[in-house]
């Protein structure tokens, strides 16, 4: 039944329009073959590849190599030859029950010379080959020969490109095959008896000749048996020729046609044996297993009137080059880079093993946001390398450092992105050496950038020369390019004071900052509160409570957040910034003091610690639906059902490396506070370079005075409350 | 392989360490020569039904091998991705490089019939032994017959959409890409962090049944259907455990009751 549908499909109008010869009965038909479609494992390529680059280089001449082909195919498939990774190897095996192919293989250096490669005259050479081998019965004794083909590459290496062109040498009946009797299934010719007998025949064929195919072979059958030989047995076996029948390893799986293979063995006995042979019967055995059930019952079998070509002498003419894909005389192609250019495969590998953490742990977990988050890292030392190898192993393609320093003997050992021939000669900038770096581990962090710039500073006067000054307003405004151009900020300098500016340009622009600073064996990790966007009425701020060095700012926040108090339930936009707890403005903290003082002294484990802690935080903070708005969590959420996928999105983690301990403290922005505070802002936003020059040239005062922190510190000196409320505690 | 995921085989080991010390719990465990002796049994059984798995040695050594099967599946050019245009066109160009010449297939099947709906898909299948889990793993790719691999969003919408409902809620979220441990290419592997939830049950049912079981055939049958590898019934029947003596670590007590039920035949 299924094998009606499929003579019925076969019968498409269409089809038999295009060949010209409709349905006229039998006799007058035709036969037809189905050529072979060529099939390539990547293993092939990758092999080509290697022999390309360390055995052939740029030797064009022509090389052997070896396919197969299969009878044995569920119905649908369609007729191939195959090339594997072992294809180079000629005298390799031959998969099991598989019939080998050899073949010729022209690799040529250019697509010119692939392209003007006579492939007629590479046609034509074989078919003379096929031709005598024919004549001098070596096609008998190894009739291989017939299925010979010839292989045209192009290997583009540097973008993983390949052209390539099969031929499948056939050679041809200028007049065709009649067709006497039309394919049938062998289940409609032979009885089950004859069909097991038929089995049992040429697998004892197969182990005569030591093998798992054979490619042709001789049978003659009563009712009761059948018997096989091979073809080089032919006048033996062969008493009566008025019929023969041969059977071919068919590796078509059509009901009406048979595959390729049989083309030039039907040449060979009409080159042979035409004068004698009246009719030959072919069987196209098809031998397949399906669910541990063997069968060879939809073989075909037909009978067929050939031509004699005994007398002829000149080789017959031949076809044989594939078509592409799209049905048209031309090489095919592929685009293999993505499994074979080591960058793509590096890029995959690493989205792919952050994907496993969705598939199998946090199902929810929003990776493209992560990956595509542009990251602007300020400074480029312990902390700094630490964050951006954190980042990368979260994917982010995007980093960007900003560090004026060269890197120095003391650097690469707690600087993972430096080595020691960086320090040679002076030493390369760290940025631009950082950056380099970047690449080398991971090529996918295509947009990594490095800026060799200094970031003014409160207390670090520019007014010395028109220069200097041009220079630091030249500074500036690449700073705010460079944060408008990035969604988060790390602030991951060694200094207090160079956290201002971007603090201030951050904070005007609604950008998340996290930053994390290092003591000796403690450090905090905070992202900055994010004030509400300008057109956005803003809340009263909290303007009551004055910070936390008061106590009067024990009483509740506003009525519009019942729940939230002092230290628990702050949204994003009212949480501190680094400077809110502080009463001074920053200064040029460098001067005066001993040398252990001015540079970072502290335990080596912490900059990891703190470095991952800042890219960790930032990731839940991504996770969170409000980002940077979302709502502290501190260390008594602990406890509570987690905000995000990933847990918790506190406002500060404070360390303790003597202890090993962590706390989450959160805070409310200080309405005096030197950096963020509304004053700050607006006085930038409105006056611009003139507004941050005076605050560079200027002692600290100038700050305090602008913020109100000189009047707190009088008042708060002249009342001389120092009431640290023991409620206070963290 | 070793190495990769520390965090996944910390949350497997602890329960081989309590299988360490509780002799009666079946060892969801392999030893490599057990996994060769049982992959040998399986692949007898394969060459007797012609089910095409073999046994393939890595640079001709006998000590580094898997076994492997290929499987071609029939698919319409049109509907997948089989033939998409970026898996044939690279340049555009190509039509440059046609030969109206060569145009003269006159006994050829009319190639549009043939060819056109005659695409496939080639997946391999091969089963490795990872020392670092101590257990089979299961590795495949799907490609073109041009040699290109397919991404595991095309094996994906290869899959019958009646099956793909059924897979998102069982093992195909363990599917990984990662390089074949013995070839150096990328695969697709079904990683064994889930082996154990299968296997123990299985395991133990057949101990307490007092059976033996062929680890390779029962994880084989539970895994390769996920990703469109069938494994016939009739390898229950016909393959068992590897014999007694060659089960080197395994206590000498329970083995050879477990084998003097049913050994291979």
């Amino acid at each position: 039944m299924l094998a009606n549908s499929f003579l019925n499909s076969e019968k498409d109008p269409d089809f038999r329009m295009a060949d010209g010869s409709t349905v006229k009965g039998p006799g007058t038909q035709k036969l037809q073959f189905a050529p072979f479609c060529s099939a390539l494992e990547a293993g092939f390529w990758h092999q080509l590849t290697q022999k390309k680059l360390n055995d052939y280089r740029l030797d064009e001449s022509p090389k052997s190599i070896k396919g197969y082909y299969y009878n044995g195919d569920p119905d649908g498939l369609p007729t191939r030859l195959t090339l594997e990774f072992s294809a180079f190897e000629v005298d390799g095996p031959t998969p099991v029950r598989c019939c080998p192919a050899t073949g010729i293989l022209y690799n040529t250096n250019t697509l010119e010379a692939f392209r003007s490669i006579d492939k007629k005259a590479l046609l034509d050479t074989e078919a003379s080959e096929i031709w005598e081998a024919i004549q001098s019965n070596a096609a008998l004794q190894n009739p291989s020969i017939l299925n010979k083909f010839i292989l045209l590459t192009f290997a583009d290496l540097k973008k993983y490109h390949f052209y390539y062109w099969f031929c499948f040498p056939a050679l041809g009946f200028s007049e065709g095959i009649q067709i006497i009797q039309e394919p049938v299934l062998l289940s409609q010719k032979f009885s089950p008896k004859q069909i097991s007998a038929l089995q049992g025949a040429y697998d004892g064929l197969c182990t005569t000749n030591n093998t798992t195919a054979v490619p042709y072979f001789l049978i003659k059958y009563t009712e009761e048996d059948v018997t096989a030989a091979p073809l080089q047995e032919w006048e033996a076996f062969f008493t009566d020729l008025k019929t023969v029948t041969v059977g071919v390893y068919d590796p078509c799986t059509l009901p009406q046609h048979p595959g390729w293979p049989l083309r030039n063995l039907l040449i060979l006995i009409a080159s042979k044996w035409g004068a004698q042979v009246d009719l030959v019967e072919v069987l196209c055995y098809r031998d397949r297993t399906l669910q541990g059930t063997r069968s060879v019952q939809h073989s075909i079998i037909f009978q067929v009137k050939l031509p004699d070509l005994s007398a002829s002498t000149g080789c017959p003419k031949s076809v044989g080059w594939e078509k592409n894909q799209k049905g048209a005389m031309g090489p095919r192609s592929v685009n293999l880079s993505e499994c074979m250019d080591p960058k793509r495969l590096a890029e995959s590998s690493v989205d792919l093993n952050l994907k496993l953490m969705r598939w199998r742990l946090v199902p929810t977990l929003d990776l493209d946001k992560v990956i595509s988050t542009k990251c602007l890292l300020l400074g480029a030392g312990t902390l700094g390398c630490n964050v951006a190898r954190c980042l990368m192993g979260w994917g982010v393609r995007h980093i960007t450092f900003v560090d004026n320093a060269k890197i120095s003997y003391s650097n690469p050992v707690r600087q993972p992105l430096y080595e020691f021939d960086d320090c040679l000669s002076g030493g390369k900038s760290k940025a631009f050496a950082a950056v380099e770096r970047l690449r080398k581990i991971f090529p996918g962090v295509q947009n990594a950038e490095g800026f060799n710039m200094s970031i003014p500073m409160p207390g670090h006067p520019v007014n010395f020369s028109e220069e200097t000054l041009g220079q630091a307003q030249r500074d500036v405004e690449q700073l705010e390019t460079l944060i408008a151009a990035h969604d988060v900020v790390f602030l991951l300098m060694d200094t207090r004071e160079s956290r201002w500016l971007p603090t201030v340009l951050a904070g005007s622009q609604r950008k998340l900052v996290v930053n994390a600073a290092l003591g000796f064996d403690t450090f905090v990790v905070m992202r900055h509160g994010m004030k509400r966007p300008p057109g956005e009425s803003a809340e009263s701020s909290p303007s009551s409570s004055t910070g936390t060095s008061s106590s009067s700012s024990s009483t509740p926040g506003p009525a519009t957040l019942p729940a939230a108090s002092l230290f628990s339930n702050i949204p994003g936009h009212r949480l501190g910034c680094y400077f809110c707890n502080d009463v001074v403005a920053p200064g040029d903290s460098t001067r005066d003091r001993t040398l252990d003082q001015q540079c970072t002294v502290s335990r080596p484990g912490l900059a990891m610690i703190a470095g991952a802690l800042a890219v960790e935080m930032m990731v839940s903070i991504l996770q969170h639906a409000e980002g940077g708005y979302a709502v502290a969590s501190s260390s008594d959420d602990r406890m509570n059902e987690p905000p995000t996928s990933l847990g918790l999105v506190p406002h500060q983690i404070r360390g303790f490396l003597a202890r090993f301990d962590n706390v989450l403290p959160a805070s409310l922005a200080f309405d005096k506070c030197t950096a963020c505070s509304t004053i700050v802002l607006e006085h930038y936003e409105r006056e611009g370079f003139p507004f941050l020059s005076q605050v560079f040239n200027s002692s600290h005062s100038f700050l305090e005075d602008l913020t109100g922190l000189t009047l707190l510190h009088q008042e708060t000196q002249a009342a001389e409350i120092w009431d640290m409320s023991d409620d206070e505690s963290i | 392989m070793c190495g990769e995921m520390e965090n996944t085989e910390w949350n497997f080991r602890p329960v081989s360490m309590s299988d360490d010390t509780d002799s009666t719990a079946a060892s969801c465990y392999l030893d490599e020569k057990t996994f060769r002796l049982s992959c040998g049994l399986f692949l007898e059984h394969s060459s007797f039904l012609n089910d095409g798995w073999a046994w393939e040695e890595v640079n001709g050594s006998e000590k580094e091998g898997y076994m492997k099967k290929t499987v071609m599946v029939p698919c319409r050019i049109s509907s997948t991705p089989c033939q998409s245009n970026q898996s044939r066109l690279v340049d555009g160009d190509d039509a440059l490089l046609e030969e109206e010449q060569l145009c003269d297939q006159d006994e050829a099947v009319g190639e549009p019939t043939a060819a056109e709906g005659q695409a496939a898909v080639r997946y391999e299948y091969h089963v490795l032994y990872s020392c670092s889990y101590q257990i089979p793993v299961l590795y495949f790719r799907a490609s073109t017959l041009e040699g290109r691999s397919l991404s595991l969003e095309e094996v994906w919408n290869n899959v019958h959409p009646n099956y793909q409902q059924r897979l998102l809620q069982g093992p195909w979220d363990t599917i990984t890409q990662q390089e074949h441990p013995l070839l150096g290419q990328p695969f697709f592997m079904l990683h064994p962090c889930r082996t154990e939830e299968f296997m123990r049950p299985a395991l133990e049912t057949a101990r307490a049944e007092r059976k033996g079981v062929n680890y390779i055939l029962t994880w084989l049958s539970v895994v390769g259907p996920v990703v469109g590898l069938d494994v016939p019934l009739s390898y229950a029947l016909a393959v068992g455990p590897p014999a007694p003596k060659a089960e080197a670590t395994t206590a000498a007590s329970t083995a050879s009751a477990s084998a003097s039920t049913s050994g291979p035949d």
